[in-house]
């Protein structure tokens, strides 16, 4: 059976029609409550995963290396729980990186604006006007975190199978629509789609065994064979592949490992300035 | 008495057919081999075939075509595709017109078999577990087929 994630501009709204989507189809529903088993096995703060889900990296806040780091452990840890299928996943930018699967039923859930402003006003009262400056500056700042952190921008509907305003559609309405179209032909898993799940799974393992020694590190799996790309220079080429072998290697599913190493150009540069 | 499973198998490629020839008839089935989408679908159109394993891209016509001709003429009869340039658009849309599994290149011939062997288990037909899932025992586990 498909998998569906589904992300939304509102995350509680996101989490309850998750859950009754779950629900309805028989499905189990996976979301951020996963981050606290994440946070415990990889030994970090389970605060640092909720930031790495909310904010950009930034000088006074969570560091480049500890977001790409703290992303990594939560793909890795949801795409384990995708492999399962019979899945609905929300709250944890699964949309952004499970990404090219055929059965996986990708859906934006948009707020409505006035129900979303309550929220965020938590019930203070304020002009309508400093409200959608509020909602238009959120939605530019979830923009730049998802072009930053995955290179997509999560609020350009082309993105997703179906977009679903609830400004006039109800919340059930929204469940029964995707329930509906989990039971389209074109949504099933097939060796294909279940394949591209497992390389995807393959690779976001071999990342996080990666990612502390190369911050930098980008992996692709097909079937047993991983493609690594990371940046070095000239003298470290050796030694970093020797190290990204071995580590890779360690996965007995793994038969291939090919190293690609890029020029680090801005070290290189800093080098050459002393 | 049980009659042996019918399949045709197309692919412009004239390797593939030799290779997958002979793994499809490590299962007992009946295998016949086409390199031309014309000339099969009149094989086709003469005999009733079980399943049909189909490239998608062929220089006269592509897989999704064949799949809805097949269709057409024998609604019962499940349609693997396979191909070198899968895609999310071209797996949906197998799916959407009907296609049983679909299956991207490189693939090992086990792979292959075992799809058959749901084909044609989803048709009705036995087939003997041990066949399937024994890639070793046949000698092909690393012969990987790719192509187009």
């Amino acid at each position: 059976m498909p998998v569906v994630t589904l992300s939304s501009d509102s995350h509680p709204l996101g989490r309850e029609i998750a859950g009754r989507a779950a629900t309805a189809l028989g499905y189990d529903c996976v979301d951020r409550e996963i981050l606290s088993a994440v946070a415990d096995r990889h030994d970090v703060p389970e605060t640092g995963l909720h930031k790495a889900l909310e904010e950009s990296p930034s000088p006074f806040g969570i560091s480049s290396k500890n977001h790409a780091r703290y992303l990594a452990y939560i793909e890795e840890a949801t795409l384990a729980v995708l492999l399962k299928d019979h899945v609905v996943c929300s709250g944890l930018a699964a949309h952004l990186y499970v990404r090219g699967i055929s059965h996986v039923l990708k859906i934006r859930i948009l707020a409505d604006p006035q129900k979303l402003a309550g929220e965020i006003s938590s019930g203070r009262t304020t002009s309508p006007e400093k409200l959608s400056a509020f909602l238009k500056r959120r939605e530019r700042f979830r923009r730049r975190w998802s072009l930053e952190a995955y290179r997509v921008d999560e609020t350009d509907p082309s993105v997703y199978d179906m977009v679903i305003s609830l400004t006039q559609i109800d919340p059930d309405e929204a469940v029964q629509t995707i329930v509906e179209t989990t039971g389209y032909r074109k949504f099933q898993p097939m060796t294909y789609s279940l394949k591209c799940m497992k390389d995807k799974a393959l690779a976001s393992r071999v990342r996080v065994a990666l990612i502390d020694r190369f911050p930098d590190v980008r992996v692709q799996a097909d079937g047993s064979s991983v493609v690594v790309q990371t940046k070095a220079l000239e003298r470290e080429k050796q030694k970093k592949t020797e190290v990204i072998k071995k580590l890779a290697g360690e996965f007995p599913e793994i038969a291939a490992v090919e190293v690609q190493i890029l020029p680090d150009i801005f070290r290189k540069a800093a080098e050459s300035f002393r | 008495m049980e009659r042996q499973v019918r399949v045709l198998l197309l692919d412009d490629e004239p390797i593939v057919g030799k290779r997958l020839v002979p793994a499809l008839a490590k299962l007992g089935v009946e295998t016949e081999s086409f390199t031309d989408p014309e000339a099969a679908l009149q094989q086709i159109a003469r005999k009733d075939f079980d399943i049909v394993v189909t490239d998608f891209r062929m220089d006269k016509m592509d897989g999704l075509e064949v799949l809805k001709q097949v269709l057409k003429k024998s609604p019962r009869t499940k349609v693997i595709i396979i191909t070198g340039y899968a895609t999310l658009e071209i797996a949906r849309q197998a799916l959407a017109i009907g296609a049983f599994d679909f299956i991207a290149k490189p693939f090992k011939p086990n792979d292959l078999r075992n799809i058959v062997v749901k084909a044609a288990r989803a048709l009705g037909y036995k087939i003997n577990e041990k066949l399937v899932d024994s890639s070793t025992a046949h000698g092909d586990s690393d012969m990987e087929l790719s192509g187009s």
